[in-house]
């Protein structure tokens, strides 16, 4: 593993305090890599990406590290650094992407860059200047991964992207997904496991709000993940 | 059918039915304490089944065509359902939650403020009831609007001329019993609003403009723009209201007044994905709350700018310095209405018209209101002085 970017040390979140969602939960995320999330329904993926993304509020922490420094997930030091697809979203329906896409670049302070190709490779030409909420729940979700990938955000988050792609989409975002590391790191969740085995370098199986299992480089063989799984569903 | 009835009732009242005794409860509370302050007026019976009628006809409607409602029992319209229980049980539980929860805040002020005979709470019970039913029957027909507009035409010519006679309340009795009879004619399907999906291409803007944003937000909700044009011609009547108290307190308390824009104050409110996008994105203040506000600020400077005109055009004596109150007053409302849709958005609401009608509207004004007695009482002393 080379340079850390984010460690992150006993982390505890919940909905309702009798049960907790996340529990002594810790990961630590290298600079430059893909790292899957994939675990069964309410394992805690999307609350570990919310707690990230600075919207799950119930969360306590015996340390969160950017670079080796504390940070906090509302804090907008952090905020700067990372952005997230969501697995449902449907925020801004009254823009269209062009606008949304100059938004979210203002929001980052950075120059607007060239997506062409990225539309291009999401075959999303010609919903480019319609309004989000007249685009089909696939069609906003490439909008939201085009922003995300023009945008290049040191830790990108992404919350089951395949969800609601076509086949082309699908294989043009492994792509993406797998040559991000050229700019920086990706945290994803996904319950395809071809998805996680196509791009990741490593790979975490989360069962009842912790890390279970980890496999890495070679090991990252689907029948293995599939067997944490399985055991994970008979226990 | 027992099911469905339940299985409606309870997304609107609750698992545990806990609104069913929480609302009712609020407005006991409500009547009771106008009842102690004492305080009466004079209303007459026909002004009292008017607001009945119409308050609960707007409100049924708005819960009608509520895409809540669609989202939520979509999976209903799937199933194979009986078309007379499906319609009975919708429009019934639509029906008792307009009642109790929107009718009845209605009720509890006109009943508490003034004196009323048994036969007149009764009458004002039977327009409820009428106008649920005829609401329910004309969202069901609405596509033969023009059937549905001779009946509409005919209704309002018997209660404008009938209305003092004493077979007025049986008139409106066989036209609820007529307006049941519709319904259960009607489709089911009637109910259903799926979401339109044209995909409109717009003129090619590279850059955002958030002003747009809020625009296109209002031009694509009708009743949000509706609602403010109300609001702009209610700037228009005020002064009216005003004649007998031409004070400087009545012209502030008219401003406070027309900062009750509810849709555009609720923007974060009404749309969770919004929320969340502004929570998570950084620099959101400059970005989102600035023109945010700018907005609110803009369409409170409107009516306000409309009340004043009016005003000036009706008596006069409108000077710079009320036309910069009114600046003031509108930064005001519009600052702390931004204000509260960041730190308290309303969340937990079942359908959009919980959201319109939720209490934490009346802060706004109510702040104004008090800001405006400080200032007047402020104004006065200096007065005295010298």
């Amino acid at each position: 593993m080379g340079t850390t970017l984010l460690h992150i040390n006993r982390l505890n979140a919940w909905y309702n305090r009798e049960k907790m969602v996340l529990s002594d939960f810790s990961i630590t995320l290298a600079e430059h890599e893909v790292t899957g999330l994939i675990g069964l329904n309410g394992a805690g993926k999307t609350t570990f990406l919310n707690v990230l993304s600075g919207l799950h509020p119930a969360y306590r922490a015996a340390g969160i590290h950017f670079h080796g420094h504390p940070a906090k997930p509302r804090h907008k030091n952090f905020k700067l650094c990372r952005y997230t697809v969501f697995a449902e979203d449907a925020s801004f329906q009254y823009f269209t992407f062009r606008e949304y896409l100059s938004y979210v670049f203002s929001a980052y302070q950075k120059k607007a860059a060239d997506v062409s190709e990225l539309i291009q490779g999401f075959h999303f030409e010609p919903f480019a200047d319609v309004l989000f909420k007249d685009l089909s729940t696939g069609n906003r979700k490439k909008a939201y991964l085009i922003t995300a990938f023009a945008l290049k955000p040191e830790l990108l988050l992404l919350d089951e992207p395949v969800n609601g792609l076509d086949f082309e989409s699908t294989e043009y975002l492994y792509q993406q997904i797998a040559g991000y590391k050229q700019y920086g790191t990706v945290l994803f969740s996904s319950h395809i496991l071809e998805s996680i085995t196509l791009t990741s370098d490593r790979v975490f199986v989360l069962e009842n709000g912790q890390i279970r299992q980890t496999f890495e480089g070679g090991q990252i063989h689907a029948a293995k993940i599939r067997e944490a799984l399985h055991y994970e569903h008979d226990v | 059918m027992n099911m469905m009835f339940k299985a409606f009732f309870k997304k609107l009242f609750g698992a545990k039915y806990e609104r069913l005794a929480r609302a009712p409860f609020l407005y006991l509370i409500v009547y009771l304490g106008l009842d102690l302050a004492d305080f009466h007026i004079t209303v007459a019976p026909f002004i009292l089944y008017l607001i009945v009628t119409t308050s609960t006809a707007a409100v049924m409607w708005q819960a009608l065509s509520s895409q809540e409602n669609a989202a939520a029992i979509q999976n209903m319209w799937m199933l194979p359902f009986e078309k007379k229980p499906f319609l009975v049980s919708y429009t019934a539980v639509l029906g008792i939650y307009t009642f109790l929860t929107k009718t009845a805040a209605v009720l509890a002020v006109l009943l508490a403020v003034a004196d009323w005979k048994i036969a007149e709470v009764l009458g004002s019970i039977v327009c409820a009831l009428h106008a649920v039913a005829v609401t329910a029957a004309v969202f069901a027909w609405r596509n033969i609007w023009h059937a549905v507009c001779v009946w509409m035409a005919v209704l309002f010519s018997a209660v404008f001329f009938f209305a003092d006679l004493p077979w007025f309340l049986p008139m409106i009795a066989a036209d609820s019993a007529f307006a049941v009879f519709l319904l259960l004619k009607a489709d089911g399907y009637c109910f259903y609003q799926p979401k339109s999906s044209q995909k409109k291409l717009r003129k090619p803007h590279r850059h955002f403009t958030m002003l747009f944003y809020f625009f296109r937000y209002l031009k694509t909700h009708k009743n949000y723009l509706a609602n403010t044009l109300m609001m702009w011609c209610i700037a228009c009547v005020l002064p009216l209201f005003f004649r007998q108290t031409q004070t400087l307190f009545a012209v502030f308390a008219g401003f406070a007044v027309l900062s009750l824009n509810t849709p555009v104050c609720i923007l974060l409110s009404c749309d969770p994905a919004l929320e969340q996008a502004v929570r998570f994105l950084p620099n959101q203040k400059k970005l989102f709350f600035a023109p945010y506000c700018l907005f609110l600020f803009l369409s409170s400077l409107i009516a306000d700018a409309i009340f004043l005109c009016s005003l000036q055009i009706q008596f006069g004596g409108v000077r710079m310095p009320l036309a910069a109150a009114a600046v003031g007053f509108a930064l005001q409302s519009a600052l702390c209405s931004a204000l509260l849709e960041c730190f308290c958005p309303v969340r937990g609401w079942k359908i959009e018209s919980d959201l319109w009608h939720h209490p934490r509207k009346y802060i706004v004004p109510a702040v104004m209101l008090l800001f405006a007695g400080a200032v007047c009482s402020f104004l006065s002393q200096i007065h005295v002085i010298h």
